[in-house]
């Protein structure tokens, strides 16, 4: 090595510095880690209640995980099974119609295009529970008539569901296809496409990456949504994964630790696996339709 | 569209079968607005956008304007009906034994096929026939009298027997049977006894008022959803109805001090907890950013476990923390052996919410500020070294600007998302702890939204008014940082 002087002090300082970057860096990681571990290693303890004293495993075993499926009262295949219906459903169904508003709001021209746009800004910051008391109070009147779609119904629950993801969906989407050049529509235009066309043949398929995220992050979304689930959904048969848990963990946490740590660990996989292999669209998404406004 | 159309016919003739006019409206404008849309050449955008709006309207828009509409009415447990309800609901349950506490003879049976009862007051010996729509006086001779004198037979009279009696009890005790002269009802007390009893109020159509039979005091419409003593106001009758009351739910916000309190006290933790939580994630991912910006031994294994809880659905992790700070099992307690319990203190429960919020949220901000510090041009961190910067101070005065910047936006809608961030107080502590000693209504990590919904959804005492009168606070608040944001992008976008 025929490092200079001022090289070599430079490289003291680097490694200087890096010992506090490692250090904080580890004090992260220790904290990231910290919950996966408790929960990964109770769900496999079979004294029940969640390890005390030590943090060294004892005893291994799967019990945990088939009290999930061996009990009645706890049908979390079912809730898992409605967790990924709605969660589906909502990420589907709101790709399509947001796509098609977003859409016309990126390549259409048409009045009220201007205040739509604005109003749709409005509308996406208002997370719909903050109107949960009308909501509730308006399905229970729809239910009268509409049982399948009123209060205690999934399908009313999607429609709440879809409404309410609409305006972030067309407004994250709009700024997407912004950025789909403008000359592949006019090319097909020249060539005689309807503007159906051009959407169905040109757009879609140009856009089914960033579909696909926001499809992702809306079933992420209603994964993840607890309060009007857990307003709507009463009968247990009904739960999604995340309302059934909850109740799990509420009433006597002692015993059904283990079991929760099973489930929980259950339902996360699926999700985890799906982010981390598509996180590098994910997080372009992010902060793409932030920033781009 | 066809498949459509007919679905919708089908909704609108059972809505108008259960005669709900507002439903009835809504399919039939969609019905219209969908048919005109789909079936004209006119408006190809309006063919695009036609659905999204329509869920956007009916399920948010509708919301929204009812959460308004109802924010101006005294909408809350025991004002929840109409007022015409209210009057028949008090003039039923307001029933009280009558002056003279007259009790009645009775046998009681079937005649054509109606509950049936003969009735005899004893001091009087006047007998009456009487069933749920009303009773008629007897002459003596029309009956068949005991030796007492008491109506005990009638052509078509058949008694129960104590079986039939047995079974037929849920009826029984809730028969009302009208008397005569309007004096009150007569109730079956046991098998061979009724009691009079008169009502409390009358009700005057006419003058919109109610009157204590028995002491003749008067109750007037406070026009708030209750009939008020007409000497003191304070004295209000339940039920009442739902009420226009104005701006009052505003107005209890700041001027009653039960309510308040409570609502001032949960407006700052609001705000505090959110401006706290932002910066802490914000300071922790930009550091972290910074740190793993630079070449470093094990990057990509760094990289990979902090983006972790980002990957794991919230509401597990929340769930899961909750479990850890648990007092007898939790695992922070077992590693340190002690026996704290976490969320009963106003403060530390303050600092589990800010620590949990940290470990769900510190990867985004890692992952935002390590896009920002990319979208940094590499030529102005160049141009600086060349003109003799350290890296610090290209860090310090070129790049960490830049990014703040760039992330503004998103460290505001940020703060707006942890302001309403119902999940984690929600799951976590529940808004607790709860001074109910003190007869608090709001816990001291209860933020606007979950104070909102115990509002509206705590089981005894509902009060939906309320609730409402605090979300249009939260929209106001939230709507105008969105506006000052955009307004704020428009212009650096302009320049």
């Amino acid at each position: 090595m025929s490092a200079t002087k001022s090289e070599s002090t430079k490289r003291l300082k680097i490694s200087k510095g890096s010992i506090f970057s490692h250090a904080f860096i580890w004090v992260f990681i220790l904290f990231t880690l910290f919950p996966i571990y408790v929960v990964i290693e109770s769900s496999f303890n079979n004294g029940g209640a969640l390890s005390t004293n030590s943090f060294v495993p004892s005893g291994w075993s799967w019990v945990n995980y088939k009290a999930l499926f061996h009990d009645a009262a706890v049908p979390f295949g079912r809730w898992m099974f409605n967790s990924f219906v709605l969660a589906s459903a909502n990420a589907v169904i709101s790709v399509f119609i947001g796509g098609a508003a977003a859409f016309a709001f990126s390549r259409m021209k048409f009045r009220g295009r201007k205040i739509g746009l604005q109003a749709l800004l409005l509308v996406q910051v208002f997370p719909s529970f903050l109107a949960i008391a009308a909501i509730y109070v308006m399905m229970g009147s729809v239910y009268t008539v509409f049982p399948k779609i009123g209060i205690g119904s999934m399908g009313g629950l999607l429609l709440i569901y879809l409404g309410g993801s609409m305006g972030v969906n067309i407004w994250l989407l709009r700024g997407y296809i912004n950025t789909i050049p403008m000359e592949l529509d006019e090319a097909a235009r020249i060539d005689g496409a309807s503007t159906v066309q051009v959407y169905w043949l040109i757009f879609f398929p140009l856009a089914a990456p960033v579909l696909a995220v926001t499809a992702l992050l809306a079933f992420i979304g209603t994964f993840n949504e607890f309060i009007l689930a857990s307003l709507f959904l009463t009968n247990v048969d009904q739960r999604t994964v995340a309302v059934g848990l909850e109740s799990f963990i509420g009433a006597a946490l002692g015993q059904n630790w283990g079991p929760f740590a099973a489930g929980s660990i259950l339902a996360s996989i699926p999700l985890v696996i799906i982010f981390l292999s598509l996180q590098r669209f994910i997080i372009g998404g992010l902060t793409q339709g932030a920033t781009k406004g | 569209m066809a498949l459509l159309d007919a679905i919708m016919v089908t909704m609108f003739v059972a809505a108008y079968n259960k005669k709900s006019g507002p439903i009835e409206a809504v399919i039939a404008i969609l019905f219209a607005l969908l048919n005109y849309v789909y079936f004209s050449k006119r408006s190809i955008p309006l063919k695009f956008l036609t659905p999204g709006l329509v869920l956007m309207v009916l399920f948010i828009l509708v919301p929204v304007i009812y959460t308004v509409s109802m924010s101006f009415f005294n909408y809350q447990t025991g004002n929840l009906g109409s007022k015409d309800g209210a009057v028949t609901a008090i003039l039923q349950t307001g029933l009280t034994p009558d002056a003279k506490n007259t009790q009645y003879d009775m046998a009681i049976g079937t005649r054509n096929g109606k509950i049936t009862v003969l009735l005899t007051d004893p001091n009087t010996k006047q007998s009456f026939i009487g069933t749920a729509s009303g009773a008629t006086p007897l002459a003596i001779g029309q009956f068949k009298a005991a030796a007492n004198g008491d109506a005990i037979g009638y052509p078509g009279f058949v008694p129960y027997t104590a079986d039939q009696f047995g079974n037929l009890s849920d009826q029984i005790s809730a028969l009302q049977i009208p008397m005569p002269n309007h004096i009150g009802f007569a109730e079956p007390q046991t098998e061979s006894s009724a009691s009079l009893f008169t009502q409390q109020y009358s009700y005057d159509k006419q003058r919109d008022t109610l009157t204590n039979v028995q002491n003749g005091a008067i109750y007037l419409d406070n026009h708030n959803g209750n009939f008020a003593l007409a000497t003191d106001k304070t004295k209000v009758i339940y039920p009442g109805w739902r009420a226009y009351n104005g701006f009052a739910n505003y107005l209890h916000l700041f001027d009653d001090a039960t309510i308040r309190g409570p609502f001032i006290s949960v407006f700052i933790w609001t705000v505090g907890f959110s401006f706290v939580t932002v910066l802490m994630m914000f300071a922790a991912g930009l550091l972290l950013a910074v740190i793993l910006d630079r070449k470093i031994a094990l990057k990509r294994f760094y990289r990979s476990v902090l983006i972790l809880p980002y990957a794991i659905p919230s509401l597990m992790s929340i769930l899961v923390w909750k479990g850890m700070f648990q007092t007898q099992f939790g695992a922070i307690n077992g590693l340190f052996g002690t026996h704290i319990d976490f969320l009963d203190s106003a403060w530390m429960a303050r600092g589990v919410v800010l620590i949990v919020n940290l470990w769900l949220g510190f990867p985004y901000f890692y992952l935002i500020s390590a896009g920002a510090l990319q979208a940094v041009p590499a030529e102005l961190s160049e141009a600086a070294s060349i003109d003799g910067a350290r890296p610090y101070q290209i860090l310090r005065q070129i790049k960490l600007p830049l990014v703040l910047q760039i992330l503004s936006p998103l460290l505001i809608a940020s703060f707006a998302f942890n302001f309403n961030n119902f999940n984690l107080i929600y799951l976590l502590t529940g808004g607790g702890p709860t001074n109910v000693l003190a007869g608090k209504s709001s816990g001291a990590t209860d933020i606007l939204i979950t104070y909102t919904y115990k509002t509206a959804f705590n089981g005894t005492s509902s009060n939906f008014g309320l609730a409402s009168a605090i979300s249009m606070m939260i929209f106001f608040i939230i709507g105008g940082l969105s506006l000052w944001s955009i307004r704020r992008a428009n212009v650096l976008e302009n320049n």
